[in-house]
């Protein structure tokens, strides 16, 4: 098994809608994905309602900030908190990005873009081996979207994932909306990065929005906003690749202008019925 | 010290018992507190970590103004134009 | 210098151009990383300060955001903690040094933000306290919940905090006095009530690990007006404390 997450939707949690939730017995959620940053104070509210919500709810641990992309040594003081989530809480899934946030000193906030390089591959090998290793469990590492794309790059990014996956061991967080994102700033085919994905090493899927601006040429340049309604090609991208694999655990991530619960509950619901759909497809 | 300021058992033990008295008759209930501020000014201090990218898309960072000091005028449009400060309190440096 | 390296320089620096590592046209998909970096952590900063916010405006508290971020950007990857610098960088913020109070109404903030994350730890009740001798007493010392703290500063703070969340009507205040506030978490919502400055001193005190009898010397050298029985009520009334303990030496 690639994850113990259920073959069901699932929705980021947003505080907000904490109260609407627990009022909606029958909200068609099968987990739910918290960022394990946001829950790493000591007490008080995030804690009380992740707790209730582990009641009723499987659980996806969404890292947000290790920096596993980074040049640095991982924060070992980070991993030692990671750590105390996933004994306290004992989600089904740990999850990060291949990316990078810190450098030097500094956070930044951002998952920012990697150089596809034999090196980054050995430092991100590393990284995720240390992270499995000191959480005890095997990790899902997400695809990123990207506005920028650096020329030392000598590896395609489905193939350095492959290539951790078969160093490491780990799983895969495919997000179908960054596969598009990357696709259409870079001028390449969506189609043809996930005809070669390894898609038996995916324990999860992502959708969210994007916002649509252009680069300095006029060419579209689409921003991973999380912040709308899953897009069209997105959807369709979706169904194909749950027809090919089979339902797998789907989330909807909405950060940014969070709507009133029933509109992510609508995503959610849309996200169940395709799966519903394809119930029966072999698994890849 | 001086005397005045020195509080033996005997005092404290009166006083603690002062405050049991007024703890109990709830005359002791602190001032009334402040609004919830998460619902006072709708801000949620729960997820401050995120991995979506920021609204306004480029906007805020190819903006050249919003990073020179020199050439952004501070005004501001808030309550402490309201509160005014007592003249001669604009200088006075917190403790 | 790295990929990296120079992509993290670029990010912070205005007037810097996109590293030269990239394909294609990158002046404007660079700035998408600049903005996210801008706008993730000027968010963090808006969340923590509404008060700010609320007393200078939107505008000018992003521009201060923004000054602020470049030249105290995050070494810790958890953003609760960001803006910790935030009183002493308004301190010496010569746009805000007309309002000489917003540098203690951002610690009251902080202070807000930590008690909201403090640990869940069992309040001592009234009983804790009744059942106290008599002898010794002046050398207990008590432990506060985590979440517990005082501010207090040379600025009728309290007035300005109910004005800016519309309490009481924002107006002149003429009558400009010292105030303090406590600060604290009963249950899930971080709360803010006024204290009298020989209380806040009492309680300031206890904090700092003096005995109850050194700590009520303080407050009352201090405040002349200084009331024990009502600074041990809001004490054992508010729940103030997590523990007593009755020897000497280092609290554990």
């Amino acid at each position: 098994m690639t994850t113990r997450l259920p073959a069901g939707a699932g929705v980021g949690f947003k505080p907000e809608h904490f109260d609407a939730i627990l009022a909606d017995p029958a909200a068609p959620i099968a987990f739910l994905e918290v960022h394990a940053e946001n829950y790493m104070g000591a007490g008080g509210r995030p804690h009380a309602q992740l707790s209730a919500l582990c009641e009723r709810f499987a659980l996806s641990l969404h890292g947000v900030g290790l920096s596993i992309g980074g040049e640095a040594p991982l924060d070992r003081a980070h991993l030692a908190r990671l750590r105390a989530l996933i004994e306290r809480y004992r989600p089904e899934s740990f999850s990060e990005h291949l990316a990078w946030s810190s450098h030097g000193g500094t956070f930044f906030s951002d998952l920012l873009p990697l150089p596809y390089t034999p090196e980054t591959l050995r430092r991100v090998g590393d990284h995720v081996a240390e992270v499995q290793d000191t959480l005890g469990c095997r990790m899902l590492l997400e695809n990123p979207s990207t506005y920028v794309r650096f020329e030392e790059s000598t590896i395609g990014e489905v193939d350095f994932l492959g290539a951790l996956v078969a160093r490491t061991g780990c799983g895969l967080l495919l997000d179908i909306n960054n596969v598009f994102v990357s696709a259409v700033n870079h001028g390449t085919d969506a189609r043809a990065y996930l005809a070669d994905f390894p898609f038996e090493a995916v324990g999860e899927i992502h959708l969210g929005g994007h916002d649509e601006d252009m680069d300095d040429s006029g060419a579209p340049l689409l921003i991973d906003a999380h912040g709308s309604p899953v897009a069209d090609p997105v959807w369709a991208l979706f169904a194909e690749v749950i027809a090919r694999t089979g339902p797998l655990p789907s989330l909807i991530e909405w950060d940014n202008d969070v709507p009133a619960w029933p509109v992510l509950r609508a995503e959610a619901a849309r996200v169940g019925a395709v799966l519903t759909r394809h119930a029966s497809s072999a698994v890849a | 010290m001086t005397a005045k300021t020195t509080f033996v058992a005997a005092t404290l033990a009166g006083s603690i018992a002062a405050a049991l008295g007024m703890v109990a008759s709830a005359a002791a209930a602190p001032a009334a507190p402040q609004p919830n501020m998460d619902k006072c000014y709708g801000v949620s201090l729960a997820g401050q970590n995120d991995c979506a990218a920021g609204a306004g898309t480029t906007c805020a960072g190819t903006s050249k103004v919003n990073y020179d000091a020199k050439a952004w005028k501070y005004v501001a449009k808030g309550t402490c134009e309201t509160i005014k400060t007592p003249k001669g309190m604009g200088h006075l440096k917190a403790m | 210098m790295t990929s990296l390296a120079s992509f993290a320089g670029a990010l912070t620096a205005p007037d810097r151009r996109p590293p030269p590592e990239f394909a294609g046209h990158a002046e404007r998909r660079f700035a998408v990383y600049r903005n996210n970096v801008a706008v993730a952590l000027i968010r963090a900063l808006e969340t923590r300060f509404p008060v700010l916010i609320s007393l200078v405006g939107e505008e000018f508290f992003r521009a201060m955001a923004r000054e602020f971020m470049l030249a105290h950007p995050p070494t810790s990857l958890l953003l609760t903690s960001f803006g910790d610098e935030l009183p002493d960088f308004l301190a010496s913020f010569t746009p805000a040094e007309d309002w000489p109070y917003l540098t203690d109404i951002a610690r009251i903030e902080i202070a807000r933000t930590r008690a909201y994350h403090a640990p869940d730890l069992v309040r001592l009740g009234a009983d804790a306290f009744s059942a106290l001798m008599s002898q010794g007493i002046e050398a207990l010392r008590v432990r506060l919940h985590p979440a517990v703290a005082v501010i207090h500063s040379p600025h009728p703070v309290w007035t300005i905090l109910a004005m800016t969340s519309g309490s009481q009507p924002a107006a002149a205040i003429d009558d400009w006095q010292p105030q303090a506030v406590l600060i604290d978490r009963p249950e899930l919502d971080p709360l803010i009530r006024p204290l009298t400055l020989g209380t806040a001193l009492f309680i300031e005190a206890l904090g700092a690990g003096e005995p109850l009898g050194r700590a009520a010397s303080t407050a009352a050298s201090r405040a002349t007006d200084f009331d024990l029985s009502a600074a041990l009520a809001i004490l054992i009334g508010g729940g103030l404390a997590t523990s007593i303990h009755v020897f000497d030496g280092d609290l554990p």
